[in-house]
């Protein structure tokens, strides 16, 4: 056998072992986590207020809990939590304990099977009694009779202007009722530079087509218009009604009349800051990317979400609420409960606001002492837990996303192109919603 | 003297071409304009700023998907030169049983697109636990049906007693290959790198499916999340140097190999 | 050499082969044939990832044939090419005719025309989404700048189609602006003097002797521009996500979004086998034309 021979033979031979060791390889580092050091795992959101408070928690647990430690991570940052959570499970590398999902996809993962019954745990009712009001425990109980999730935090939606327009409209204040508005929006509209555009207008929300928009939108005009009923209520569309109905009209309106733009908003810059948009709807995040973003004399203020006129009651919006859950690979699911509990201590619930400037959903916040006194140092977030009594958040259903979706189209087909009635539209979406719930009924999609 | 003619000829021309540099232009004009100016720019902003390029780099990762997408397409571009080759060469120069049918096989998968693999090569990502490594960006990509058949008609084209004159030498064939037969062909290399490199490193949809974690993003899926998502936070300028970002290297590399970047992409066209 | 047993020499040669396409081998298996075959198996189940399969024998195809989502992306999509194919052959036509002209800088006008082409769609994408801006969009301001009316280009149902097809054409072109110049410098010389000769005007030449001769190319212009119009999706997605009124949905784009937006992984697959299908059969139609006419 010759040297060049042997040679060859080994080169070949490389090369066949080659591929199924470059198969290998990569999954090495994922398996070494299986040999843990720790009690439970935490996922987190990644966003750095909310990992400053993990990191307070878990020092505060492993401190209390040295033979149990936690051990924290924040989820990659990019795309959605749902799809990394997706990924996890598929993959069998969810953690313990995750913090941020939102409440309208927790029904999908519980019938998927992957969510522990909190329920069925130990002290587990007394607790979520004390923290959350009976209409609360009614939203997040499921369709099986399990809670399958702790209410962690909510932003709710407002309405935020422009203070030096509004004052300079003349009508007392900021509108509260949808003629109200369309008055104040009509006096607002302007072509300042006289070339036969509108370059002015009283409010702007997304116009994209993507379901989650409408959460900022016509979701907390619903809310309000009907003093928080459900879109869906055993197991079909609940919304075919004047509220629903009426805020398409509203949006509608405001859209006909050109009195909101239909830019979309990655078009340009922000045109809220350049005082082109007296008002928006948005939630308490806008306090931190205004005060960074905004000129020195832009003076802001919020308000309730508009009503119908004539409307009685509280008015209640939308809190893109997310909650705490516990995945069914948990070794010790009574010991995740007793970490969560910590989280959301009434000192957990403290931190969570001084860190993230984001609202606990615990009931009566604003009565206990030391919440008080955060607020009375922080009186832009006051307006947001003063409205934390009267919010909603996502309704039981397994195809939430779905129905949005469905919701949107009709959404954008009425309000943005005027080619249907509000009636029309509202009636098509609780079809095409009905025809969803009951295919799932069967074999479905 | 020019003709008149060529002289209209001509302003069309430059008319022409005027509206394909003056948008990019107008890109990286922007980008270096504050925020609040970049409306009503047109050709030279008021003021110069790199503010939109420091706090983009400070809001993503932008350096590593660079050298992630490096990596990567690198990496897929070696395996596509290496393994195309050693098939071409196979298909080409040895006689086996089985080569007619696996030559079919590979014009079968030229014609099969690629939304038919798209969901099960995702699962598959996912089975072997490569989601959110460059393994499920590199390993599906390390062959590639085309480069096979362009290997394929190169070696067809040696002639057969260079090959003979090297197994009398005791050349093994992966010698014959990379060491005798590589020089002479390397247009078809360039080719294969360059296209190659190109679609692997423009590729946008693939990395969006099995890259979730930012730090393992490719440099065009990174911007595409920050154009589209709110993390820009609806500051347009900051959008637009992440885009002149990720068009640089490109532009660099296609001013230098420019004529070899368009030989190689117009003979793909001319070859399917 | 000379030590090895012949017998020994014979089975390596034969299996040699087989070792060198190894690596191509267990790719195609691995990455091509179970998928095919793995798509197939889940067109006849619904599955979300993390709950089991569940077989619902041919419900997913019973639902394709209803789902007028899909039957409007497909039409759409046909709507792009419509648009995009004839546009981008005329104007690559064009340019490609002047630059075959000895001409001042031509080097420098062929580069400027391919350099879309290298460029990440994403970047094309980013950047005419702020030409195409209502308000403050170059386009626009160009428009109202010489007195015309604004266009919606985006947000007008009518129009966004056409508006991503204008911008792919822009991205595209350079390279058919490449392959018809190609052509062109394959017709002799002789010819166009000959007709000279004879008394043919420009166009009589171009009608007569250059069409004839860039058929082919002409035909492969249509076949290449097909196959990437049928996998139209960063466009949209960055740009519209595909709307306004479902307007911009590709096919592509529905596919994903069944997939990714709502994890109907066993519908979606369906979806994409059809398309995929449908795509062939577009593009065989289109080679059997061609081949007969030539």
């Amino acid at each position: 056998m010759n040297v060049v021979h042997y040679r060859k033979q080994a080169t070949n031979r490389a090369l066949l072992f080659l591929l199924p060791f470059a198969l290998a390889l990569p999954s090495c580092h994922k398996d070494a986590d299986s040999r843990r050091d720790f009690a439970l795992q935490y996922w987190s959101s990644n966003n750095g207020g909310e990992i400053r408070f993990s990191q307070w928690t878990v020092e505060e647990w492993n401190s209390k809990h040295p033979e149990n430690p936690v051990k924290y991570q924040p989820v990659p940052e990019g795309q959605s939590s749902e799809e990394i959570i997706l990924a996890a499970v598929v993959a069998k590398t969810t953690p313990d304990i995750y913090s941020n999902i939102w409440q309208g996809l927790v029904e999908f993962y519980s019938r998927s099977g992957i969510l522990v019954p909190l329920d069925t745990l130990d002290g587990f009712m007394e607790f979520i009694q004390q923290r959350c009001d009976s209409a609360t425990i009614r939203e997040i109980t499921s369709s099986d009779g399990h809670i399958y999730q702790v209410p962690w935090k909510i932003n709710p939606i407002l309405s935020i202007y422009n203070k030096r327009i509004i004052e300079a409209l003349n009508m007392g204040g900021f509108p509260p009722t949808y003629s109200t508005y369309l008055e104040a929006a009509r006096r607002f509209q302007k072509d300042t530079d006289g070339d036969g555009y509108v370059d002015q207008w009283f409010g702007n929300t997304s116009v994209k087509l993507a379901w989650y928009q409408r959460l900022f939108n016509f979701y907390p005009l619903y809310l309000a218009a009907s003093g928080g009923m459900p879109l869906i209520k055993d197991g079909r569309a609940n919304f075919n009604n004047q509220y629903a109905i009426g805020a398409f009209r509203f949006l509608q309106e405001l859209y006909r009349e050109n009195y909101f733009s239909r830019q979309v908003e990655a078009a340009g810059q922000d045109l809220f800051i350049a005082e082109k948009y007296a008002s928006k709807w948005t939630g308490p995040w806008e306090i931190e990317y205004l005060e960074k973003y905004k000129r020195k004399d832009f003076d802001y203020a919020f308000a309730p979400i508009p009503v119908p006129d004539g409307h009685e009651g509280p008015v209640y919006t939308y809190c893109d609420p997310k909650s705490i859950v516990i995945f069914n690979t948990c070794q010790n699911p009574q010991l995740a409960l007793e970490f969560i509990k910590i989280m959301v201590s009434e000192e957990g619930d403290l931190q969570f606001l001084q860190h993230t400037n984001q609202l606990p959903r615990r009931q009566n916040m604003d009565t206990l002492p030391r919440f008080r006194e955060f607020f009375a140092q922080n009186p832009r977030l006051q307006v947001f837990a003063e409205q934390a009594r009267f919010v909603k958040g996502a309704d039981i259903c397994e195809v939430l996303v779905e129905v949005f979706d469905i919701l949107s189209q009709e959404y954008e087909a009425c309000v943005i192109y005027q080619m249907k009635s509000p009636e029309e539209a509202i009636a098509d979406a609780e079809k095409a919603v009905n025809v969803l719930l009951r295919v799932r009924e069967g074999p479905d999609f | 003297m020019m003709k008149p003619y060529k002289a209209i000829l001509f302003i069309l021309l430059t008319g022409a071409a005027l509206s394909f540099l003056y948008p990019f232009y107008w890109m990286i004009m922007a980008s270096l304009t504050p925020e609040a100016q970049i409306g009503e720019l047109a050709f030279l902003p008021g003021q110069l700023t790199v503010d939109n390029y420091v706090l983009m780099i400070s809001k993503i990762p932008i350096w590593r998907s660079l050298l992630n997408s490096t990596i990567v397409a690198s990496l897929s571009t070696l395996g596509v030169i290496v393994f195309g080759s050693m098939t071409g060469y196979a298909l080409a120069k040895l006689p086996f049983r089985g080569r007619n049918l696996l030559f079919f096989v590979i014009i079968f998968t030229m014609t099969l697109p690629f939304q038919i693999t798209l969901i099960p090569n995702y699962i598959l990502m996912v089975k072997f636990r490569w989601v959110d490594t460059l393994a499920a960006l590199i390993i599906p990509a390390l062959n590639n049906a085309f480069a096979i058949l362009l290997f394929r008609q190169a070696f067809k084209s040696i002639p057969d007693d260079l090959i003979h004159a090297a197994r009398v030498d005791g050349c093994g064939e992966l010698r014959i290959i990379f060491q005798i037969l590589f020089p002479n062909m390397l247009p078809t290399i360039i080719t294969v790198g360059i296209i190659t490199f190109m679609s692997s490193w423009n590729d946008v949809l693939w990395p969006l499916i099995v890259i979730r974690d930012e730090q393992w993003m490719t440099m065009p899926q990174l911007v595409t999340l920050f154009a589209v998502g709110g993390r820009a936070e609806a500051q347009l300028g900051v959008k637009l140097a992440s885009a002149v970002f990720l068009a640089l290297p490109i532009i660099i590399a296609y001013s230098i190999f420019q004529r070899h970047f368009i030989q190689s992409m117009a003979s793909t066209g001319l070859k399917n | 050499m000379s030590t090895q047993p012949p017998k020994y020499q014979q089975l390596r040669n034969k299996l040699l082969p087989y070792v060198i396409v190894s690596p191509y081998l267990i790719h195609l298996c691995l990455f091509v044939l179970f998928p095919v075959a793995f798509s197939i198996l889940l067109t006849f189940h619904k599955w979300n990832i993390i709950a089991p399969m569940e077989y619902i024998g041919l419900d997913n195809f019973r639902h394709l044939f209803q789902d007028r989502l899909f039957w409007k992306a497909i039409l759409n999509t046909g709507r792009f090419l419509l648009i995009h194919i004839p546009l981008q052959i005329v104007v690559a036509l064009a340019l490609a005719y002047f630059l075959n002209e000895k001409i001042l800088m031509r080097g420098f006008f062929r580069a400027t025309f391919f350099m879309p082409v290298v460029i990440s769609g994403v970047v094309v994408t980013i950047l005419w989404q702020q030409l195409f801006g209502l308000e403050t969009g170059l386009l626009n301001r160009l428009l109202s700048g010489i007195g015309l009316a604004r266009v919606e280009w985006l947000s007008n149902p009518k129009l966004s189609m056409a508006s991503i097809a204008i911008m792919a054409t822009w991205k595209n072109v350079g390279l058919y602006v490449i392959l018809f110049l190609v052509g062109l410098q394959s017709v002799p010389k002789s010819y166009y003097e000959a007709a000279e000769v004879d008394g043919a005007n420009a166009w009589q030449q171009f009608r007569y002797i250059t069409l004839p001769a860039i058929n082919p190319t002409f035909f492969m212009v249509v076949i290449l521009s097909t196959i990437g119009g049928f996998s139209l999706f960063i466009e949209p997605y960055i740009m519209t996500d595909g709307g306004p009124l479902n307007t911009t949905l590709s096919a592509m784009l529905y596919i994903y979004k069944q997939a990714f937006g709502y994890y109907h992984m066993g519908y979606s697959t369906t979806l994409g086998l059809f398309f995929a299908l449908l795509i062939m059969v577009v593009v065989a139609v289109q080679k059997y034309t061609i081949e007969e006419k030539e």
